[in-house]
């Protein structure tokens, strides 16, 4: 799997970021990186203490940092819960939750794949 | 500015990236980390401490908006509250785009506001334009301040040129006018302190030290054979001599201009009035008392201490003491009690001051050595040479508080913030920085409130003269209990007033000393086989309680046990002793915690208490409880009680009374108890010498 075809795989937009960035080798040694990141687990875990303060502070991260990688999918869900839990815990919240948990699944198995491919 | 001088550019700049996204800050790192050093901050608390330690050293800002515990508005306010927003440039970059969050960062100062996602290109351009803009502004300032500085130093220069230049004529050796300008300070310093209506602002004293070098410029008018004549003056001779003063004053009057500034305003008193005396006997006008300026009766007495303790054509050399006493006796005429207290209570400072080496020599080498420095490296302005001074300080200091075992500590008010060595921090377990400790539950429940607050105090009583405090307090680690001692400097503004700004210090663990001092005052007071107090200790204590409440009823019982030689010679002495401590144990069980239980010697034993009433029922209770079964022996005892009612509060009529009331217990058949009454008055002591031996 290429880096191109990587980020087909996450729903993220690859001549934006190399456009942005301008390296590929950059672009690709942070997207591996985001297999470290831990701001998803501070999302869980706050979502799960209902410390609500910490997941829009987790939410908001993610948000940033898939900005910067122009991963577009996993930037959007993450967007609308950043903006959803400004102003505390919602109805719409839970759902908002989940689906970033689906996108950051899809997010992370690309990468893994490519990452299976360029072992470190 | 040229591309040159860019080149020349000594260290790497540095960029300080505050983000909480461990990516977000890699990204910007691999940019940026080719060309600048880079420090990383996870949150805005950080951002602030390294800050506070880097200051200046810092070129560049990163922020992010969204943090833990500071967030980027956070650091810009407190930038803003130490003004540091003004020489260190700052770059938001967020994806917080809302316009409000724009707008409120750049009325808080920020240069650029760049939302995510950035192009790399734009975003480092935008870093690099940015320290080059603030680098030239920096340097431009840098050369203005080294300018005045300059310009500073020559017309000080121009003052000890012109001054030297008077003193060449008389044939002096250049230093009078040195000296003048030390004592001057001295003086003028410690009276500022000593006299709340004399406090002189340190612009003021700075003044009236510079224009003191130009006290004696009359005398360029005095011809030479007067001026450096061997013998005693004629009184024509010494007439003209006098007119320097008003010939100085004339010079500076008519100066064709600046005759409003503060310099020239000040030297014209200096001049005219510094041979002016308290009690008006001076000359030329024979002002009196504060009639005379402070600078002008300040340089005179400098200038009489000057010309005592050196040597002219004339005399000799007087040591400091013999010059201080001739002046404070008035044989250089009368100057303001109130400086002739400052003369005395100085001691010994102007001496060590003048001629360990003098200040003012010091001074002139050093700035030699600075413009030597500075010549070997052109490229450094004398603000980078500071800085570089302050990183090397800042090695040493971080190295030498490794290396010890003490928790040291900074604290500011503003921001209110402790920073702890890397030791202190570990051994507290604490993180090295913390914001607000004042409402840190984890330093509350280690320092107690009590300590806090004493400490807090004690602190802002001090003043900038005095600024160290010392304070014993327990602290609580780990579950123990333990002795400290804090070290602390009060940290105060240059301001008029000053301003309190915080503290350094440090804490050392006393606990083994203190504990084993404890130990010993134990040792000092107490008996070593009952664990009462010893005769000494008590009688001290009794004696204080007798004093401090001369009104209240006491009474001092004696009691010692029947046949207590018979128990020692039938079981021995081991036995002996565990009588005693078990009567020493009976005792405490009987008696009230403000009582003074206390082992006389051998067996006998002593009671101090209050009582109320007659003292019968307080006294019937004890004895009561004393007598009983040790093992076989059956133990009885005799007592006597003496009370100050009716033998007054002299602790020794009390301890004899008491004695003699024993005696009677004795001699009537053992086993009772007594109290003194004067028909005993006569009768002899069990434990005094003559002491009738029927037990011992």
């Amino acid at each position: 799997m290429t880096l191109k075809e990587c980020y087909m795989a996450l729903g993220g937009d690859y001549d934006e970021v190399l456009a942005r960035l301008r390296s590929e080798k950059m672009v690709q040694k942070f997207v591996l990186k985001f297999l470290n990141d831990k701001s998803y687990e501070l999302l869980e875990t706050s979502m799960e203490t209902k410390n609500y303060e910490e997941a829009f502070r987790a939410a908001h991260t993610i948000k940033g940092v898939c900005q910067n990688l122009s991963f577009t999918k996993l930037y959007e869900s993450s967007s609308r819960l950043t903006e959803n839990l400004r102003s505390g815990y919602g109805e719409k919240t839970d759902s908002l939750v989940s689906q970033v948990a689906e996108d950051y699944k899809q997010t992370i198995t690309a990468i893994k794949e490519l990452q299976g491919e360029n072992p470190v | 500015m040229s591309l040159n001088s860019n080149e020349k550019r000594s260290p790497r700049q540095t960029i300080l990236i505050a983000d909480d996204s461990e990516m977000n800050r890699s990204i910007l790192t691999d940019m940026l980390g080719d060309e600048y050093e880079i420090i990383e901050a996870e949150n805005g608390v950080e951002a602030v401490s390294i800050l506070q330690k880097y200051g200046n050293a810092i070129s560049l800002l990163l922020l992010d908006i969204v943090m833990p515990q500071m967030d980027g508005f956070g650091v810009l306010t407190v930038m803003n509250q130490h003004r540091w927003i003004e020489d260190i440039p700052v770059i938001v970059i967020s994806s917080e785009s809302a316009s409000t969050h724009v707008e409120r960062a750049y009325e808080l100062g920020v240069t650029e506001f760049i939302s995510r996602p950035f192009d790399a290109l734009i975003l480092h351009r935008r870093v690099v334009n940015t320290i080059l803009l603030y680098a030239k502004q920096k340097r431009l300032i840098d050369l203005v301040a080294d300018q005045i500085y300059e310009k500073e130093q020559q017309s000080g220069l121009m003052v000890d040129i012109l001054s030297h230049i008077v003193e060449f004529r008389n044939g002096e050796s250049g230093q009078h006018v040195l000296h003048i300008r030390t004592l001057t300070e001295l003086l003028l310093r410690y009276l500022s302190n000593k006299d709340e209506t004399c406090q002189l602002s340190r612009s003021e004293i700075a003044l009236i030290c510079t224009a003191s070098a130009l006290h004696d410029i009359g005398k360029i008018s005095i011809p030479g054979e007067i001026l450096n004549k061997p013998g005693r003056l004629t009184k024509e001779e010494f007439d003209t001599m006098k007119t320097h003063t008003l010939v100085g004053a004339e010079m500076l009057k008519a100066l064709p201009m600046h005759q409003e500034h503060p310099l020239v305003k000040t030297a014209y008193e200096i001049c005219r009035w510094h041979h002016e005396r308290y009690d008006g006997r001076g000359y030329p006008d024979g002002l009196k008392g504060d009639e005379i300026p402070i600078s002008a009766q300040v340089v005179a007495l400098a200038d009489v201490y000057d010309a005592l303790t050196s040597e002219r054509v004339y005399k000799k050399a007087f040591p400091h003491d013999v010059a201080v006493n001739m002046i404070l006796n008035g044989e250089c005429g009368q100057f303001n009690p109130l400086l002739m207290e400052c003369l005395k209570e100085m001691g010994g400072i102007l001496e060590e001051e003048l001629h360990s080496d003098s200040r003012a020599r010091t001074n002139q080498r050093q700035i030699q050595n600075i413009a030597e420095e500075m010549l070997r490296h052109e490229e450094l302005s004398a603000s980078e040479r500071t800085l570089q001074l302050l990183e090397h300080e800042r090695m040493k200091y971080s190295f030498f508080a490794d290396m010890s075992e003490e928790i040291q500590f900074e604290y500011t008010t503003n921001p209110s913030m402790v920073t702890l060595s890397s030791y202190g921090a570990k051994k507290l377990g604490l993180e090295e920085i913390l914001m607000e400790p004042h409402q840190d539950k984890r330093i509350q429940e280690m320092l107690g409130e009590g300590t806090l607050k004493t400490l807090s105090e004690q602190l802002r009583n001090t003043t900038p003269e005095n600024p160290q405090v010392k304070v014993d307090h327990e602290i609580l680690i780990n579950g123990e209990r333990r002795w400290m001692r804090t070290i602390g400097r009060a940290m105060w503004s240059a301001d008029e007033p000053p301003k309190y700004m915080g503290a350094i210090g440090k804490t050392t663990d006393i606990h083994d000393e203190r504990t084993r001092i404890d130990a010993l005052v134990q040792m000092a007071s107490h008996d070593s086989l009952t664990g009462l107090f010893n005769h000494n200790y008590a009688k001290q204590r009794i004696k204080d309680k007798l004093e401090k409440r001369p009104g209240a009823t006491f009474a001092l019982a004696i009691f010692d046990l029947d046949y207590f030689k018979q128990a020692n010679d039938n079981y021995g002495h081991m036995f002996g002793d565990k009588v005693l401590i078990h009567t020493a144990d009976q005792l405490r069980r009987s008696i009230r915690g403000e009582d003074i239980p206390a082992r006389v010697g051998g067996d006998e034993f002593l009671i101090f208490l209050e009582y109320k009433d007659e003292g019968e029922t307080a006294i019937r209770r004890i004895f009561n409880s004393l007598e009983g079964t040790y093992e076989d022996f059956q133990i009885s005892i005799s007592m006597g009680v003496a009370r100050t009612t009716i033998v007054g509060t002299d602790y020794d009529e009390l301890f004899h009374a008491a004695d003699q009331a024993l005696y009677a217990v004795k001699r009537a058949g053992r086993g009772e108890y007594a109290f003194y009454n004067n028909t005993m008055k006569e009768m002899l002591s069990v434990i005094s010498p003559i002491d009738g031996s029927e037990e011992r």
